[in-house]
């Protein structure tokens, strides 16, 4: 609810596919604007300075502190929170689907936070390895102590991904063979 | 009717799953009630003060502030005890004439919005007396030391004791006397979900009856809390209680929790906001800060002063443990927490001398509650080192050692008690086996050293107590279980499906099990100490042969038959000498014009302490022993003294294994979660304040931490074997583990907790084991496991891998 007394902005960006205009307060952070004004639950505050990542959205496709961005900070751009990885028919992504068939989750008070911060990395370096997306998730805090699970989960998507390539290069191949029978 | 397949001993899954990786269950935070209002806290700078004044006028004139409420609103206030408290009710709701440590609720800013109270609490202006204050449980404890609470003179928060055979004696014939003070510091739980609730009084009480004016007290309303709580009655019955209600007339509901690890135990801002709420006559909502989480409840640190007798072949002949634990502010659990403390003590060794201290001081830092391995890594932390330095010193392999001195089947233990279900041994092979113990060492780079500990634990669980559950069947045949234990992220809604389904033969897919609130799930102590699966499923046998027999009844009654006559099977009912007048439990149901049929199932542990003398404890202190060990491979820097743990294996005895896939998260999550405690994790105060209340100073495990070879496992018995729960049984073992593994690479003993790189490089320097600095080479002491001389053939496999 827009305090009275303080000013605000109207600011319009893309949600999940969607346009949220909303009149934030200047300087309210992006989490409070997405929680309290637009029915988004699935990033939570923690910390409320940045470091454990629960709070974790993609703007314009690179994951960021919800709880550190100003609302007035996203104006024009594109913000995807976890409800926006879920296809229309309830699809789910791959990294999702990833960790629902890893048990990665245990409170899951952290997890769509830690899915969006994957496919983020994913996003960012189509050939990243295991390795690499572990280091991408050293801001994502987990208590329970559900990370050998979500590592597993990043292994698995991770050798799918590859075989996938392997299996569509070698189709490309194929079709290159058809076109160019040389 | 098909043959019903066992669902116990599978990864049953929990039912919101997907919703858990998608993001959209619920947690309490995310739960709101028309007409909310919002509060923030005021909370203590000083930590000890007397509160002069509170000036809350700026803050009252702000446009959108309903309130502010501070302690004042609550004296004197009619049918309100402004105090709560678990054992003793010390604590107010809003400090009350004095504060006690930084971050206690002095004032409580109720408005329109969240951003509103958090402005306005900025102008509330708290004028304070400063008093001495004293952090350290020792100096609280001593002569002349600041009092917090009058009416407990020397600020004792708790003090047991027991002496089982002659400690002196023993003590003085014995060939080898070995002493050390091992220290934890004070630690913080950090649930990623902050404690958050709402409380509304409401006209209408919530058995159905309209209010009757005052007679009930508060306007005859009854009070209706969310809580992110673990203990949903704890809650209800502090609440009603201070506000003089029925119980029925406090209504307490709680959804999935994001984490507890028992920061949400007991009894925590619930009092609070209902006393907001009740002034500000309206429903209101509070959100912890960070920091506030930090200041609202955290691990209690302990000095454990530990004396071991031992003869020239290695077995313990005398142990004298004094332990001082520092409560915090405010009691909570602290004077029976101190009692269990007392028989977690002296280890899950065979002790024919042994004499227990425990102790608890109040000092002004944060309350102190039960805390994942609760009362148990403190002490494990110290006899599981000493007994590497005892290792060491008289020249047998920690294992071996161990071997000769862990309990057995029918022991008599420290509280004189016999022993039964004892599993030690079989915990210690499996835990050398998995972190290959007899294995060599692998080469290591330069400045690098590697060595192998573990670490083993006995803990008692919360006895006595209650669990009740209540068991319905519908018309439709769906079968409903109502408990109050708590989900957070354990799966025990899965545990309690599959028990549920797998006891009465049906259909997982035929059984819910809600989420707890009060006025309808029955009374559970609470969701804690790893005794819900036990309990519960004891509850939930209970409950299941009483709906076997009012199902019968129930037939009998319709057939005309003697109940006697009919079965009951999975799902269905029929004579037994006529199989085809069988019937589904619906068609019974609805038969017999009942909307369900409920029975309730009881479990109830009646064993207890005898402490009328609190200096002789003695008795059974348990319902069933917890068992684990926790065992690791550690690589030292011994350049910088950080300390990284490569593999690391953690167990338990599981009695039977619901799903082994929780069990196995349990076992793992232990490790992770203790990698903070024993390396980084701990509060700091410098002159009585926290200076660490956020997370970019408090460190927390992250996933770069996570051994690269972590395995778990869970010793199991057979089908008749009781069930356990599991939650903390390979976290005490975790710290001695990484510190005797420390010690096995280096001989560097650390014996204050966390590990941090200044200590271990401080000890390095003690035991000579610091790099050459013209050279780097490193001294040949730090290539001789555990000091013991490498040439003995009873010290570990892995010494020649550094020779």
């Amino acid at each position: 609810m827009p305090d009275p007394e303080v000013a605000t902005t109207k600011v319009r960006f893309d949600l999940n596919g969607s346009v949220a205009a909303v009149d934030a307060p200047i300087g309210q952070p992006l989490l409070t604007t997405l929680r309290e004004g637009l029915g988004i639950r699935s990033a939570r505050g923690t910390c409320g300075v940045g470091v454990c990542g629960t709070c974790t959205v993609l703007v314009d496709g690179r994951a960021a502190s919800a709880c550190l961005l100003m609302t007035q900070q996203v104006d024009g751009r594109e913000v995807v929170t976890s409800e926006g990885l879920v296809g229309d028919h309830g699809e789910l992504d791959e990294v999702q689907d990833a960790f629902l068939g890893a048990n990665a989750f245990q409170c899951s008070f952290c997890i769509p936070a830690m899915v969006l911060t994957v496919r983020a990395h994913l996003d960012e370096h189509p050939d990243a390895d295991a390795e690499d997306v572990r280091e991408a998730l050293a801001g994502n805090l987990c208590r329970c102590g559900s990370y050998p699970e979500i590592l597993a989960a990043v292994d698995e998507l991770v050798a799918a991904r590859a075989a996938d390539d392997v299996a569509a290069r070698a189709a490309d191949d194929a079709a290159v063979d058809r076109e160019d029978p040389r | 009717m098909t043959a019903h397949t066992s669902v116990i001993g599978t990864d049953f899954p929990v039912r919101d799953a997907r919703d858990r990786v998608t993001g959209s269950i619920r947690f309490v935070l995310d739960h709101a009630v028309p007409d909310m209002a919002h509060a923030r806290l005021v909370t203590s700078q000083l930590p000890h003060a007397r509160i002069r004044s509170i000036d809350t006028d700026a803050a009252t004139a702000m446009p959108g502030v309903v309130t502010v409420v501070t302690g004042a609103d609550l004296v004197d206030r009619d049918g309100l005890d402004p105090y709560f408290g678990d054992q003793r009710a010390d604590q107010p709701a809003i400090a009350i004439d004095k504060v006690r440590h930084v971050g206690e609720p002095v004032a409580v800013v109720v408005a329109d919005s969240a951003a509103t109270a958090r402005e306005a609490a900025l102008r509330v202006v708290v004028d304070y007396d400063p008093l001495d204050h004293v952090v350290d449980a020792e100096e609280a404890l001593e002569l002349g030391a600041p009092t917090l609470h009058d009416a407990h003179p020397g600020n004792d928060c708790g003090a047991w004791g027991l002496h089982r055979g002659d400690v002196d004696a023993a003590l003085a014939d014995a060939d080898h006397v070995y002493r050390g003070t091992w220290t934890t510091p004070p630690g913080s739980h950090v649930p990623m979900e902050p404690h958050v609730c709402i409380a509304r009084w409401e006209d209408e009480a919530h058995d159905g009856r309209t209010g009757n004016g005052d007679d009930r007290g508060h306007g005859g309303r009854s009070l209706h809390v969310w809580s992110a709580a673990q203990s949903p009655h704890a809650v209800r019955t502090a609440l009603s209680g201070m506000f003089g209600l029925p119980e029925d007339d406090v209504r307490v509901e709680v959804g999935n929790l994001g984490g507890a690890y028992g920061a949400k135990g007991q009894v925590k801002i619930e009092p609070l906001v209902a006393c907001a709420a009740l002034v500000a006559g309206r429903p209101v909502r509070l959100e912890l800060d960070r920091d506030e989480v930090f200041f609202t409840i955290g691990r209690h640190a302990a000095v454990v002063r530990l004396t071991t007798g031992m003869d020239a072949q290695g077995h313990i002949v005398a142990r004298d443990v004094d332990v001082v634990y520092n409560a915090g502010a405010y009691a909570v659990t602290s004077p029976g927490a101190t009692r269990q403390a007392l028989v977690r003590a002296p280890g899950p060794y065979r002790l024919a001398n042994v004499r227990l201290r425990s102790r608890a001081a109040y000092t002004n830092t944060v309350p102190t509650g039960p805390f994942r391995g609760a009362m148990t890594a403190q002490v494990c932390f110290a006899y599981e080192s000493q007994l590497d330095d005892i290792a060491a010193d008289l020249g047998i392999d920690p294992v071996e050692l161990r071997r000769r001195n862990l309990l057995r089947e029918g022991d008599v233990f420290a509280t004189g008690e016999e022993l039964e279900d004892v599993h030690f041994t079989s915990l210690l092979d499996d835990a050398a086996t998995a972190i290959g113990w007899d294995e060599p060492l692998p080469a290591t780079a330069p400045g690098r050293v590697r060595g192998r500990g573990l670490g083993i634990m006995l803990k008692s669980t919360i006895t006595p107590s209650r669990t009740e559950v209540r068991l319905a069947v519908d018309t439709a045949g769906r079968i409903r279980l109502d408990s109050s234990s708590v989900e957070m992220g354990q799966g025990v809604t899965a545990t309690l499906v599959q028990l549920v389904a797998d006891w009465l033969e049906v259909d997982p897919d035929l059984v819910d099990v809600p989420a707890p609130d009060t006025a309808r799930t029955p009374f559970d102590t609470t969701t804690s100490s790893s005794r819900t699966t036990f309990s519960a499923g004891a509850a939930v046998r209970d409950a299941i042969a009483a709906l076997r027999d009012e199902l019968a009844a129930l037939a009998a009654g319709q057939w005309g038959c003697d109940r006697d006559d009919v079965e009951v099977d999975g799902g269905t009912v029929m004579r037994r000498a006529d199989p085809a007048s069988a019937v589904t439990w619906a068609e019974l149901v609805a038969a017999s014009g009942r909307d369900e049929v409920l029975v309730d199932g009881v479990f109830q542990s009646r064993d207890e302490l005898d402490s009328t003398d609190p200096m002789d404890v003695h008795g059974r202190a348990t319902v069933h022993w917890h068992q684990g060990a926790a065992a690791v491979e550690v690589e030292v820097d011994v350049e910088t003294g950080r300390v990284t743990v490569e593999r690391a294996h953690g167990n338990c005895w599981a009695g039977r294994v619901v799903s082994p896939l929780r069990v196995r998260q349990q076992n793992q999550g232990c490790i992770v979660f203790g990698l903070g405690p024993a390396l980084f994790e701990q509060v700091v105060y410098e002159g009585g304040q926290f200076t660490n209340p956020n997370l970019s100073e408090y460190l927390l495990p992250s996933i770069l931490d996570v051994p690269r070879d972590l395995t778990s496992s869970a010793l199991e018995g057979g089908p008749d074997s009781e069930l356990h729960g599991v939650g903390e049984m390979a976290l005490p073992g975790l710290a001695p583990a990484i510190a005797n593994a420390l010690f096995h690479a280096t001989g560097a003993r650390v014996r204050d907790l966390p590990l941090t790189p200044e200590r271990v490089l401080r000890a390095l320097r003690e035991a000579g084991a610091t790099p050459d600095r013209a050279t780097g080479t490193i001294p040949e002491r730090a290539s001789d496991p555990a000091g013991t001389g490498a040439g003995d053939p009873t010290t570990m496999g892995g010494a020649s891998a550094h020779a």
